[in-house]
């Protein structure tokens, strides 16, 4: 029988002005996946920050293997072996990973470190998650999944028996998910109860056991995985069906808008060549590392090129800067919103009239206030942004509302041409229709759409073409209805013989 | 335009202003520090004293401005202390050498902007870190300081510069001296510049988010040259006031100046990091710097106990501040999670 390791009943919680949590109750047993789903601001960190013990409950009792506890502070649930493994990790990127491991608690007499004590301890850990690090490396020339493994390691080095993961897919490649499902089934098996926190909720069969939705700080259901299907789960987060997951709409592609021709620019863009019609949405597709995103940096004039011709409207155009592109009609929604997106200090309103100022000021630059208020109020509006005011920094707004200033500010200019570099990533299932909506909004106004997207269920759904990418080339194209996961996946590891005598060589960064 | 506004609106667009609310906070700690001053000594409220004071407020006004555009885009200016100093001593020098004022006014500004360019030039083209880059531009400016003269200060500069120091320090327009209408006139240009142009955006942008910025087709190398030379701009106008004030150019004017102006910035609530800070703020900051300065002299205070008064009085605005905002407690429960 399986024993309940954690129990939460009947938690509340209260932020100024929101109730986060409302009479929620959870539970985890020894030796299973629990995958804790729900839309962004449903109360799943909320409720899981109290189990770790950063925040602290208003009401409500918790249990930890059937005792009692009362004060549950993250000393105490460390002490309980209850660890959080964050979207962002948290990680001294000068360290080696076996000083990280043992960060705050490093071994050694007095004061002096014993070095080599501390790297076969850590090498022990991460041997028996079968993972190839040494722990003599800088953890900042890891690449960001073996990152996460090592955080996974030094939670387990502490002998943590609740493993709580927030969305520790998000920044990995396919094959790097492997890899990591291993290990958490490894876990499981040891008798580890993992907490599974994703958006992804395709890849959710592959290893969870249990499923507990939230909605608006509310306990919806629970039951085991096999009774649910991926509808009944999104309409328990949503509290409504979505009919279409992935809107598609019927346009007559028009006259090509833009071209690319032998781009070639660093190692990860090699003789690229593509084209996109107006209306028309062009899904560029590929593993981490395809160099999907490197392209729309070198098109966008980020990253130097070495050679290439890009033409709008049939005309060639120099872009050497990224206020080139703009000027020809060209915009880059990034990958990366926190790091490239958005300036999360400044109010929303600054943000969405960053790049567009040259249409808001006069002569001698100064800004106007009317013009810049109606685009920020238009702006909110159309892309239903919730927000209390355009005055509030970005930094206040939740995950997907955050994303929706990126596409905003974005498209608050007429462009020829959107390049959405991995728009859905980390955001809930209603916002992710959303953003499809506003893509098809685009291909209607005649707009051309470049999509990049590493989830195949969306870029087969939503694209109307697909161009498949493989170590910095395109490796093939495909219509749309003949597009399928499998033919996508197979282009998508069409890699070059040379490349597979070296042996597999991951490029991500 | 102002006035077909509603009186209500204008408030709330005024206190809606990101970072007002700490600005209003520090001017209340102004008023009290005034009062307080004024009951140990009363003549710290004659008319005689409150326009010295003013006149004192000024260089503190406009190397804080200088700093806090620099401070703004997430940067630091070392040099704006040596760039006083080589104002001062380049335009004594030549004005001992018989130049017309306004001609080594000229000139001087001209070489005090060289200074910014570089500055700007080094930090944002070739990516020196700008702590290393402008204390580099510090030594070399201080440098330029002492050789001006042959390694001396000047004689007086003479007759032929009245209208100079009168511009600059004795002269008085509407009862007020001229030094503190050079720095509010300053203040309100600039103050316009950030807060209402697209350059102004730029420089938030940048201290906020260098890569956003530079994907929203933000040219972050421009923008940075722009605040450095901003900076050395303020730091010669500084130096004429010097030069104006003693009637001669002395080698170590502007000596740590670089660092009041970072207090007048921070107690204005300019963060460290960039991306945050309105310069009002830094106006006030000045202003408590340089109050601090004469009312602790009025009431009889040694220099020793003065500094050391200004000092605690600096890190407890800030962190004044920083509780006030609830700051503090996150940050060390993050730390504490790891």
């Amino acid at each position: 029988m399986a024993d309940s390791i954690v129990r939460m009943e009947h938690i509340s919680k209260s932020f100024p002005g929101v109730k986060a949590l409302d009479d929620v109750s959870f539970e985890l047993r020894a030796g299973e996946v629990m995958a804790l789903l729900g839309e962004n601001g449903a109360g799943k960190s909320t409720l899981m920050k109290i189990l770790s013990g950063i925040y602290t409950r208003d009401a409500g009792d918790i249990y930890l293997y059937g005792n009692k506890i009362d004060v549950l502070n993250s000393k105490v649930a460390k002490e309980n072996g209850i660890a959080i493994i964050h979207q962002e990790l948290n990680m001294c990127q000068h360290l080696t990973v076996a000083e990280n491991m043992f960060l705050g608690r490093e071994i050694g007499k007095g004061f002096l470190i014993d070095k080599g004590k501390m790297n076969e301890e850590a090498e022990k850990v991460l041997s028996s998650l079968h993972v190839d690090i040494s722990p003599k490396t800088l953890v900042g020339n890891l690449p960001v999944s073996k990152q996460q493994m090592v955080e996974i390691a030094k939670a387990l080095s502490v002998n943590a028996r609740v493993l709580i993961m927030d969305e520790p897919t998000s920044a990995l490649s396919s094959k790097e998910i492997d890899d990591l499902f291993v290990i958490i089934r490894n876990l499981r098996a040891a008798g580890c109860g993992i907490v599974y926190i994703s958006h992804r909720l395709e890849e959710l069969s592959h290893i969870v056991d249990r499923v507990t939705i939230m909605r608006d700080g509310h306990f919806i259901s629970k039951g085991n995985f096999s009774d649910y299907t991926m509808d009944s789960i999104i309409a328990d987060m949503v509290g409504r069906e979505i009919k279409e997951k992935f809107p598609h709409v019927d346009c007559k592609p028009g006259k090509t808008i833009f071209e690319v021709r032998h781009l070639n620019a660093g190692r990860m863009v090699r003789d690229i060549s593509l084209s996109v019609r107006e209306g028309e949405i062009v899904g560029i597709a590929g593993l981490m590392g395809a160099g999907r995103t490197e392209t729309t940096r070198a098109i966008f004039g980020i990253d130097p090129k070495e050679s290439g011709q890009i033409l709008v409207d049939g005309k060639e155009v120099t872009i050497n800067k990224p206020i080139d592109a703009i000027k020809h009609g060209i915009v880059l929604a990034p990958e990366d919103r926190k790091k490239d997106g958005l300036c999360t200090k400044l109010p929303v309103k600054h943000n969405i009239s960053l790049p567009n100022l040259d249409l808001l000021s006069d002569k001698i630059g100064k800004v106007s206030r009317g013009k810049e208020d109606k685009m920020t109020s238009d702006a909110i509006s159309n892309f239903s942004i919730k927000v209390a005011s355009p005055e509030v920094a970005v930094a206040n707004l939740s995950g997907g509302n955050q994303q929706k200033v990126v596409v905003a500010k974005w498209l608050s200019r007429k462009s020829r041409i959107v390049i959405f570099d991995e728009p859905t990533r980390g955001i809930d299932v209603a916002a992710k229709v959303e953003i499809y909506n506003l893509m098809n909004q685009l291909k209607e106004e005649g707009i051309g759409v470049l999509f990049v997207s590493s989830e195949m269920p969306e870029i087969i759904g939503v694209s109307d073409r697909v161009i498949v990418m493989c170590d910095g080339r395109i490796t093939g194209e495909l219509m749309r209805g003949e597009a399928t996961q499998e033919k996508i996946l197979t282009l998508a590891t069409h890699f070059e013989n040379k490349f597979e005598e070296k042996g597999e060589e991951d490029g991500e960064n | 335009m102002e006035k077909t506004e509603t009186k209500v609106s204008l408030k709330k667009r005024i206190l809606s202003i990101n970072g007002m609310g700490q600005v209003l906070t520090v001017s209340a700690g102004l008023v009290v520090l005034c009062i307080v001053f004024g009951i140990i000594n009363p003549t710290f409220f004659s008319t005689r004293n409150i326009g010295n004071l003013l006149r004192q407020i000024a260089p503190f006004i406009l190397i804080g401005i200088g700093q806090s555009y620099v401070l703004i885009t997430g940067n630091i200016d070392l040099s704006i202390g040596s760039v006083i100093g080589m104002s001062t001593m380049l335009s004594a020098t030549m004005m001992t050498k018989g130049v017309n004022p306004w001609a080594a006014v000229f000139i001087t500004l001209v070489a005090c902007l060289v200074v910014g360019v570089l500055n700007g030039y080094l930090v944002a083209g070739f990516s020196i870190p700008p702590f290393i880059a402008t204390l580099g531009t510090m030594t070399i400016a201080r440098g330029i300081a002492q050789i001006a003269n042959g390694n001396y200060n000047t004689n007086s500069i003479g007759e032929a510069a009245e209208g100079f120091r009168n511009f600059f320090y004795y002269g008085k327009t509407l009862g007020i001296y001229n030094t503190f209408w050079i720095a509010i006139v300053i203040f309100l240009i600039f103050n316009f510049y950030l807060s209402k142009t697209k350059t102004g955006r730029h420089i938030y942008a940048v201290g906020s988010n260098i890569n956003a910025a530079k994907l929203s087709g933000v040219s972050v190398t421009a923008v940075t040259i722009k605040v450095y030379v901003v900076s050395a701009f303020c730091a010669a106008l500084t130096g004429f006031t010097q030069c104006a004030s003693a009637g001669m150019g002395a080698m170590d004017a502007g000596n740590s100046y670089e660092m009041y102006a970072v207090a007048a910035s921070v107690i204005g609530g300019v963060s460290t990091l960039g991306g945050q800070g309105i310069l009002f703020g830094t106006v006030i900051g000045a202003a408590i710097w340089a109050v601090l300065q004469n009312g602790l002299q009025f009431a009889g205070a040694p220099v020793a106990i003065r500094n050391i008064v200004i000092g605690i009085i600096v890190i407890i605005s800030v962190l004044i501040d920083i509780i006030v905002r609830g700051r503090a407690p996150k940050k060390g429960a993050h730390k504490k999670s790891k």
